[in-house]
């Protein structure tokens, strides 16, 4: 028994490893190949050291951004996915579909309204709607008892976020210097983002990432349910407030950047949990590799597909989510967490 | 849902007009007036057959003109606010011909084939709502909910994108609308139509739609996609008049066949095997309630874009109105198209010179009030 748990730790060991080696692969894929008339041979022999000013504009102002951004947009919202569905208790908990990326994308489009402009005031904007989008559905499931139902639960956030997502087309229609600065972002879509806006989320990464490896532990004891936790000698309440937080920063972050991308919450942690088991901890370092490589194959197949103009990020995470959530509902049993 | 209260309600609880023959054949017509209709229906007995009742309910005939006067009243309101107020004696009177020139041209040419466009639209999405939900047993799964308007929208926007105007949109919304409600539906075999899973299935299908609705949106040029803009809010701006028209066709057909089917509608409420015992095909009729509210809704659809909060409300509001004995199929029709012309009013004037498209004005009633479905204690039937 014991060699086979060890045999098993290593074989994941090796399929991480493996995961990892396919992000690296991905990432190069993805400064290769564009939409624009930079060839991947072009780009390559410019890696190698040849001079080209052209190819070199292109990869390391356009494509290299782009590929971090997306990297770090992948890790957060697959983590965060990871991360509420333990707090919630349900496999269908996904930041998009609960109302927390509607918020965030709410909150965003409510300070561009106001006159608001500055990029590092977006993130925080976003994050605080993040937050709240968070603990209304939350609040709203854990009185009257729909937290028990996942589907329900999924019902109550996509009534949540058509009314946010109403009311930020409301907003719109009022203001329309900030539609058109809104109206590609509320896609979701990695296309022209800056470098600077990463350096901007990095802050808020780098506390999650304190804070989650902190409470990883004792989430994973929450899960055994609150009295055995609370026996161990973990605080619930504390846990899942940190938890909650935790989630509104890395979504609201991943919004105020990418826009409102659903769906990957989903898929990252369905994907991850398989590879890794019921334990949270392992999920989550299975999260790692996996958001990062699920958006970039997205995005790059939304530079190729219909090149040479791009197609919304968003638009092809709903593709794929979607047929995963039907899956999940359709399976006979929700594996329960 | 036991037998327990079932039995007691069987007698009256089959729609408004229940035609009973009289209870025994040798009685004299004094004796046959003797015998008083249940508590809450009038009996009227019909003058040509001897010993034919109707029976009317009387909440349903109260209920029913409280709302066509309602909607009369937003009608003459809907024609006279505006960006011109006009005076509703001034409006009536252009309505029947009289009246100057620019009177006239407002009311008939701008205001009357809009708000024919409200009336019709609202009706057709709460009628597909409602014949929806009770054939899901579920007051959760209106077309909007599931997918269907969605698919509808996809395939009418692949019509304005794609095509010129070649193919009709209405042609295009049906078949979209027809694909959703398969997929829905087949994707959610497994759990059968009730309980909340077969609704999340239908959210999925719904979402794989609406990218699809942006995809076809991001390919085409600017333009284009500002004109099929309309389509993915909801919007009374983007009619076409050929598809109102077909819409009016499809309406009172629907509406009528809605009423022939009312009385398996009551019955189907109850379980499978309460409903085939008490003689109705349930399979049969399934597929016809499903296949009505479809085209029901890929007409509306055609016309104003996915609206389909209008199919959540309207039921809603007519079901609240209403008593448990029948399926509220005229009610609710009115108050579809009451509640469509009073978003369009709201949007048009609040507002003003900005127009609110009506799908998020009825989103924005409609989301609280799903919320508050959502959260109100379950109870055991639609």
């Amino acid at each position: 028994m014991k060699v086979l748990a060890r045999a098993q730790r290593v074989d994941q060991r090796t399929l991480l490893l493996c995961l990892l080696t396919a992000l690296v692969a991905v990432s190069l894929v993805s400064l290769l190949i564009g939409a624009g008339n930079v060839s991947p041979s072009q780009v390559l022999s410019m890696l190698l050291g040849r001079e080209d000013s052209e190819a070199y504009f292109v990869v390391w102002e356009l494509r290299a951004p782009r590929t971090l951004i997306g990297i770090a947009v992948g890790m957060a919202l697959g983590v965060s996915g990871a991360l509420l569905q333990a707090v919630a208790r349900n496999p269908l908990a996904e930041p998009g579909l609960l109302g927390v990326s509607a918020g965030a994308a709410f909150a965003v489009a409510l300070a561009l309204a106001l006159g608001a402009s500055a990029a590092s005031l977006r993130i925080s904007v976003a994050q605080l709607g993040a937050l709240v989008g968070c603990l209304c559905v939350l609040g709203v499931a854990h009185w009257r008892g729909v937290g028990n139902d996942p589907i329900r639960l999924v019902l109550a956030g996509a009534a949540f976020s058509a009314l946010l997502g109403a009311l930020t087309s409301l907003m719109l229609l009022f203001d329309q210097r900030s539609a058109d600065e809104v109206r590609f972002w509320v896609i979701g879509s990695l296309a022209g983002r800056r470098l600077e806006d990463l350096w901007a989320i990095l802050p808020s990464m780098a506390f999650c990432t304190l804070l989650i490896v902190l409470i990883a532990r004792p989430l994973s004891a929450l899960a055994l349910g609150e009295r055995m936790a609370t026996g161990l000698g973990h605080h619930p309440q504390l846990i899942r407030a940190l938890v909650i937080l935790c989630v509104a920063l890395l979504v609201g972050a991943a919004t105020a950047i990418a826009g409102p991308i659903i769906f990957v919450g989903l898929v990252v942690p369905f994907i991850a949990r398989a590879f890794a088991g019921p334990d949270i901890r392992r999920t989550l370092w299975f999260c790692l590799p996996i958001g990062p490589l699920i958006i970039l194959a997205a995005d790059i197949i939304s530079r190729v597909v219909v090149a040479p103009s791009e197609l919304p990020l968003g638009v092809l995470t709903a593709l794929c989510g979607a047929p995963v959530l039907i899956a999940a509902v359709r399976a006979r049993r929700l594996p329960m967490l | 849902m036991t037998l327990r209260w079932l039995k007691p309600d069987f007698r009256k609880h089959s729609a408004a007009a229940l035609v009973s023959r009289a209870p025994s054949m040798g009685m004299s017509t004094e004796d046959d007036m003797a015998i008083k209709p249940p508590s809450g229906y009038w009996r009227w007995s019909e003058p040509s057959h001897k010993g034919r009742n109707i029976l009317i309910e009387r909440r349903a005939v109260w209920v029913n003109s409280g709302l066509v006067l309602a909607l009369v009243l937003a009608v003459i309101a809907y024609l006279c606010l505006g960006s011109l107020t006009l005076d509703p004696r001034d409006v009536i009177s252009a309505l029947l011909g009289q009246g100057d020139m620019m009177t006239m041209f407002m009311v008939q040419e701008l205001r009357l084939p809009r708000l024919m466009a409200a009336c019709l639209t609202g009706g057709a999405f709460a009628l597909a709502g409602i014949l929806m939900q009770t054939l899901a047993r579920n007051r959760l799964a209106t077309p909007g909910i599931i997918g269907i308007d969605n698919g509808a929208t996809a395939f009418a926007v692949a019509s304005v994108v794609g095509m010129s105007v070649s193919l009709a949109p209405s042609a295009m919304a049906l078949t979209g609308a027809v694909t959703a409600a398969v997929l829905t539906f087949g994707l959610a075999a497994g759990s059968g139509t009730q309980g909340y899973r077969f609704i999340v299935a239908g959210i999925g299908v719904g979402a794989v739609f609406g990218a699809i609705t942006q995809l076809l949106l991001a390919r085409v040029p600017i333009d284009t996609a500002n004109a099929a803009y309309p389509w993915t809010v909801g919007s009374l701006n983007a009619r076409s008049g050929g598809s109102v028209q077909l819409l009016a066709i499809g309406l009172v057909l629907g509406f009528v066949a809605a009423l022939a089917l009312a009385r398996s509608l009551t019955i189907l409420r109850f379980s499978e095997a309460t409903a085939s015992g008490l003689g109705v095909n349930t399979k049969l009729r399934r597929i016809q309630i499903l296949l009505l509210s479809v085209v029901l809704t890929a007409l509306a659809v055609a016309v104003a874009g996915p609206v389909g909060m209008v199919g959540l409300i309207g039921p809603e509001i007519a079901r609240s109105l209403s008593t448990t004995r029948h399926v509220p199929i005229v009610a609710a029709t009115l108050a579809g198209a009451l509640v469509m012309v009073l978003a369009d009013l709201a949007g048009r004037t609040l507002l003003a010179p900005i127009e609110l498209p009506v799908g998020i004005v009825t989103a924005i009633i409609g989301g609280p009030w799903l919320l508050w479905i959502l959260m109100r204690p379950q109870r055991s039937h639609a």
